[in-house]
């Protein structure tokens, strides 16, 4: 009941500021545009059906836009060493980073029990540094690129007339849907959030479990670095920057709790959905971006407002 | 309640560790030199842009053939960091301090400290108001907005809708943006439509050029205050299948320049030389500290590259 609340409430704001851009700016409710905001919560969609894993659990990964660009550029690099079968290897290669630091984040998180904030603050810090000491090692700059055109594939080609990070950010969304909602990792992962020790008393693997959930999380957080590098035409060390905080904003707004247990990935998926179309609208409508800033935060206080009302 | 508290302290923490990046003092090893030696301290704005690599370079090859021993530190885009290394400088007791404000206003008490403790300071590529600095080196960022819009002018001649993508927080861009805007101004023909802010970083600029070109598909032309931002731009023409715009960058950078020579839409780019900039700060304070008379403004000319 209280999910379907929410849900309601999401819905209705996102139809309220489509009617507003939709008089405000005329080409908002076009094709073109609307493929336009898909793409454009594309990165922000695959990162943010791992963190509504990490944050059902009660955790939060704040390293992911750091991951994403050391990611980005190991793919990159790949790219551009091997050839055309280097593309590949690069993809494999930001999957494996990825991973690898989710599996980091994951042991530290559930074997150590260090707070996620902690750890992930942590590899935020660290694969920030690696990432310009790899470009600048590599590259002798801050970004890697001339790739070859193969590597286009995953951020510029059109499949179906759909660009290509989209029907990946669909497809997530539906295999993360599918996982939480209709398997029993998922309930493991709302368990885990409602109440961690009543789970493990009823015989859940907690921190199994938990490490699973961070590792996900890093393999997203790699398909989202290789998909914008190639979207980019290039590996940046400053990519990334506070990706963080974009994604935990549409987790949140979408109406799934940070206290762990409540939400879902349709519910962020209405999240993402809401502050792309928001930021979309206000630049299509030519609002000063200073007042932007403010709509943007203004936007994730009621929501979160919202969240701690229906809760009652 | 428990929500909200999370959230702004991830939001807090997220803001505070992304100023934490990096601080190296690539110098301070290096107390064997001489006792002769005069000490300069630098607070950098960063260390994570090309522009202020090579204004480290330019700083640290003139401070060499002077004699100078260098202590640079990179203030990381924070205010709080750079008035303490500031603070260390004059406990160091440097022989003068060169700063690259974080915030232009906000520096000015770490700036009067200096001037209590009779250590010169000076600003190199962006300003402070407030405090007693020598001299401020840097480029003239109106001017190269200006030869931006003239370039861009001079393109099309038959007038049409242009836009920017700027980068609202940072004075030097703002500064850029108004130049360009003030030169178009004289330009009747020509309208500029939009003006986006991409946050100076490539993944944000492509975004905003996304929402630029999807509004305003008569535009002809695009103004980036930054390469990563006309990259940005280009790279979201590139994907839309745009094929006749006009892209003016700002900086440069290799890759730009790459850019601009390949025959892509980057058809052009306002240059500076952070090098020059380094190192000129470096001989106007050789010039103080030898007793000669500086200049309050020290201009580094700006010009426009292109194929």
């Amino acid at each position: 009941m209280v999910n379907n609340i929410s849900k309601y409430i999401i819905l209705i704001a996102i139809v309220i500021e489509a009617v507003v851009f939709a008089v405000l700016a005329p080409q908002f409710l076009t094709v073109d545009n609307l493929i336009n905001v898909a793409l454009s919560i594309a990165i922000t969609g695959i990162l943010a059906v791992g963190m509504t894993f990490v944050i059902l659990t009660g955790g939060i990964d704040l390293s992911i836009g750091s991951v994403l660009a050391v990611a980005g550029i190991v793919a990159a690099i790949c790219a551009k060493s091997f050839g055309g079968i280097g593309v590949l290897l690069g993809i494999a290669a930001a999957i494996a980073v990825g991973m690898t630091t989710g599996l980091i984040n994951g042991l530290m998180v559930s074997r150590f029990n260090v707070p996620p904030f902690v750890v992930t603050l942590a590899i935020l810090t660290i694969a920030r540094g690696l990432s310009f000491i790899i470009a600048e090692r590599y590259a002798g700059s801050t970004s890697v690129s001339d790739l070859p055109p193969a590597f286009a594939f995953l951020g510029r080609e059109k499949v179906f007339g759909l660009p290509v990070p989209v029907i990946l950010m669909l497809a997530v969304f539906v295999v993360g849907w599918f996982l939480l909602q209709h398997t029993r990792f998922g309930r493991y992962v709302y368990a885990i959030g409602g109440n961690s020790e009543a789970s493990f008393l009823a015989g859940v693997n907690v921190k199994s479990v938990t490490t699973w959930v961070y590792v996900l999380n890093g393999f997203l957080v790699g398909l989202a670095g290789v998909t914008l590098a190639s979207r980019l035409g290039a590996g940046l060390a400053n990519a990334g920057m506070q990706y963080e905080l974009d994604v935990i904003a549409a987790v949140v707004v979408g109406g799934t709790s940070l206290s762990g247990g409540r939400g879902s990935i349709v519910l962020t998926f209405f999240g993402a959905v809401f502050i792309g179309i928001l930021n979309n609208g206000l630049n299509l409508a030519g609002i000063d971006p200073y007042l932007q800033k403010i709509a943007l935060g203004g936007v994730i206080l009621i929501a979160v407002l919202a969240d701690q009302l229906t809760k009652r | 309640m428990k929500t909200i508290l999370i959230l702004l302290t991830a939001i807090l923490i997220t803001a505070l560790s992304g100023c934490e990046q990096r601080s190296v003092n690539t110098n301070s090893g290096s107390n064997s030199a001489s006792a002769a030696t005069k000490k300069i301290g630098v607070t950098l704005l960063t260390r994570e842009h090309q522009f202020y690599k090579d204004l480290e370079a330019g700083l640290k090859e003139e401070a060499t053939k002077r004699g100078y021993e260098l202590i640079v530190q990179s203030g990381d885009m924070d205010l709080a960091k750079q008035q303490s290394q500031i603070e260390n400088f004059i406990v160091q007791k440097v022989a003068a301090i060169v700063v690259c404000p974080a915030d232009t206003k906000g520096i000015a008490p770490a700036i009067e400290k200096a001037n209590a403790a009779n250590i010169p300071v000076f600003t190199a590529d962006i300003s402070a108001s407030g405090g007693k600095v020598v001299s401020h080196i840097a480029s003239d960022n109106v001017q190269g907005g200006k030869i931006a819009a003239e370039y861009i002018a001079g393109l099309l001649k038959d007038g049409g809708e242009v836009g920017i993508i700027g980068q609202p927080e940072v004075q030097s861009t703002i500064d850029r943006e108004k130049g360009f805007k003030e030169e178009m101004a004289k330009h009747a023909s020509i309208k500029v439509v939009a003006t986006l802010n991409g946050g100076g970083v490539r993944d944000r600029a492509t975004k905003a050029a996304d929402d630029m070109l999807q509004g305003n598909p008569n535009l002809k032309a695009i103004f980036a205050i930054n390469d990563d931002s006309a990259l940005g731009a280009l790279a979201s023409a590139e994907t839309r299948g745009v094929k006749d715009l006009i892209i003016v960058g700002y900086d440069a950078t290799p890759e730009a320049v790459t850019k601009i020579q390949s025959g892509s839409m980057l058809k052009a780019d306002v240059a500076q030389d952070p090098k020059l900039i380094g190192s000129k700060t470096i001989e106007t304070i050789a010039k103080h500290l030898g007793g000669e008379s500086v200049q309050a403004v020290v201009a580094i000319p700006v010009k426009v590259v292109d194929k």
